[in-house]
């Protein structure tokens, strides 16, 4: 059976290290359909949330509404920003019905209508829960026995919520790198902290300082890999390590590691679109 | 700049910034905080000095500007305050007191303009808005961009929405009424002060 839900790729999906095509790749691989909601605009994010009083809410909203319309129960997101912001705007629009309203007079202009019958979802998430873990065994091809995988969750997975897993220890990931056959580095204590996200570009230098933090802590604890789940974390603990010669931690995507289990070719993982290169002795 | 008891007063009422009178000032905001050593306050004392209305210190400092939203102060206060909402508030109110724009208000006013125009972002369009603004720090992220585009991940050409009219509609709109509401409250709120 075909696993069907409504995806929102957000605009940082495209220009990630390799994630659109592992996560094809992987969706061909188990039978998931990620049907792409049409015309989809940006969530405007922490940028639209710290500028914009109604803007904030109608940017999540009108991508929402148009899932709705395109008869979608369930939205998939890939990103931890838009997977934060549609749950926010969601919950809020949901206990504001004033603020509500408004948000629908601006949509009415387009003919779009926001009810809130939704439920939005992380894609990691995803594949943990719905997926039964000897499912995804199943298909995995290589040895990963000795492969001792970071799982970097970031800080804005799951907050300030709570709900799907804890918000300073998850453990989803890690469940999800065991059913592939790797080992999860179990003791990352820097798994949820903040990589900077835009803060990057206007303050490099103490965001610097943040990463350098969540690489080493991997390194020391003998990880041979960093796994993320947003195109934002992986650029910024990836992007983080040039010019820093005494480290070279690669930092891959979890449909990457997926594909890599799954023994998909070099085509489906573009690994060479990383910064840090990624090599493999298995 | 308008004065401390007004802006006190629309913190309080219109971004429902009154929740922080329950804070019991314990710091574990500003001790979870990943950026409190830029800020020149951290969350605790923030929101001491909000409390007693010295806004025109709270909107000149860099403190909000700081905050990535990264949640970490949230999850942790004892006293469930949504640290995180009031710090986008107080950006919000900062940038309209028109304070001098620290470099996060232009990086996010670049980012938006993009949106504004396309309804998605390329991060080329909002690095090239913030390069016009900032240069130096532009020039500090040149050698990544090469990379980038050397490895095919630079997206360079806007890709607008199929249907950018209507989605333009929506945001003047949005726009509109926001522009209402301001202007109807504050000058309310103003009347009833008098
Ligand atoms: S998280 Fe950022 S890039 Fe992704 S859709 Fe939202 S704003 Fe656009
Ligand atoms: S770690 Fe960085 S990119 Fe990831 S969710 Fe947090 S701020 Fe965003
Ligand atoms: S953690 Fe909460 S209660 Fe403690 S100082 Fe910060 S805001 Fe106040
Ligand atoms: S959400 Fe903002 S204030 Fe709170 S810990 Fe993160 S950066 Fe600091």
């Amino acid at each position: 059976m075909i696993m069907r839900y409504g995806f929102f790729p957000g605009c940082s999906y495209k220009g990630a290290a390799g994630y659109k095509e592992s996560t094809e790749a992987v969706c061909r691989e188990l039978g998931i359909e990620l049907a792409e909601i049409k015309d989809w605009n940006c969530c405007g994010a922490t940028s639209y949330w710290s500028t914009q009083d109604l803007k904030s809410y109608v940017l999540p909203a009108r991508t929402m509404a148009l899932a709705e319309k395109q008869g979608f129960t369930e939205i998939a997101n890939i990103c931890n920003a838009c997977y934060s912001t549609l749950r926010k705007a969601l919950t809020r629009l949901d206990e504001d019905g004033e603020l509500k309203e408004k948000v629908n007079l601006a949509l009415h202009e387009e003919g779009l209508e926001f009810t809130g019958n939704l439920k939005i979802r992380h894609f990691m998430e995803i594949l943990v829960n719905d997926f039964d873990a000897d499912e995804i065994k199943k298909h995995v091809k290589t040895d990963l026995a000795e492969f001792v995988v970071a799982p970097y969750y970031g800080c804005q997975l799951n907050r300030p919520w709570g709900d799907i897993d804890d918000t300073i220890n998850p453990v989803l990931m890690d469940r999800l790198i065991k059913a592939l056959g790797a080992k999860p580095l179990t003791n990352y204590s820097a798994k949820t902290e903040c990589c900077g996200a835009a803060h990057m570009v206007a303050h490099s230098d103490s965001c610097v300082v943040l990463n350098r933090r969540i690489v080493k802590d991997a390194v020391e604890k003998g990880a041979d890999t960093i796994c993320t789940l947003c195109p934002l974390c992986q650029f910024n603990v990836d992007a983080s390590q040039a010019g820093n010669k005494s480290v070279n931690m690669p930092v891959i995507f979890f449909t990457q590691l997926m594909g890599l289990a799954f023994g998909l070719g070099k085509n489906d993982l573009m690994l060479n679109k990383l910064l840090t290169p990624f090599k493999m002795a298995v | 700049m308008t004065d401390n008891t007004t802006l006190k007063d629309r913190f309080f009422k219109k971004y429902h910034g009154e929740e922080i009178q329950k804070c019991i000032q314990c710091g574990t905001c500003s001790g979870s905080c990943p950026f409190a050593p830029y800020m020149d306050f951290g969350p605790r004392q923030l929101f001491a000095m909000a409390r007693e209305a010295d806004m025109d210190e709270v909107l000149n400092s860099n403190t909000m500007w700081f905050c990535v939203s990264c949640y970490n102060c949230v999850v942790k206060c004892p006293r469930d305050i949504s640290i995180t909402d009031h710090m986008y508030s107080l950006k919000k109110m900062a940038a309209k007191e028109s304070v001098k724009p620290p470099a996060m208000l232009d990086l996010y006013r670049s980012f938006n303009s993009p949106v504004e125009k396309y309804g998605r972002l390329t991060d080329a369009a909002a690095m090239a808005e913030f390069g016009l603004r900032h240069p130096v720090a532009a020039l500090k992220n040149m050698p990544l961009g090469v990379k980038l585009v050397l490895k095919k991940r630079l997206e360079i050409k806007p890709r607008p929405l199929d249907n950018l009219s209507g989605f333009i509609k929506v945001m003047e709109k949005a726009e509109e009424m926001e522009n209402q509401e301001t202007n109807g409250k504050l000058a309310n709120m103003e009347s009833t002060k008098q």
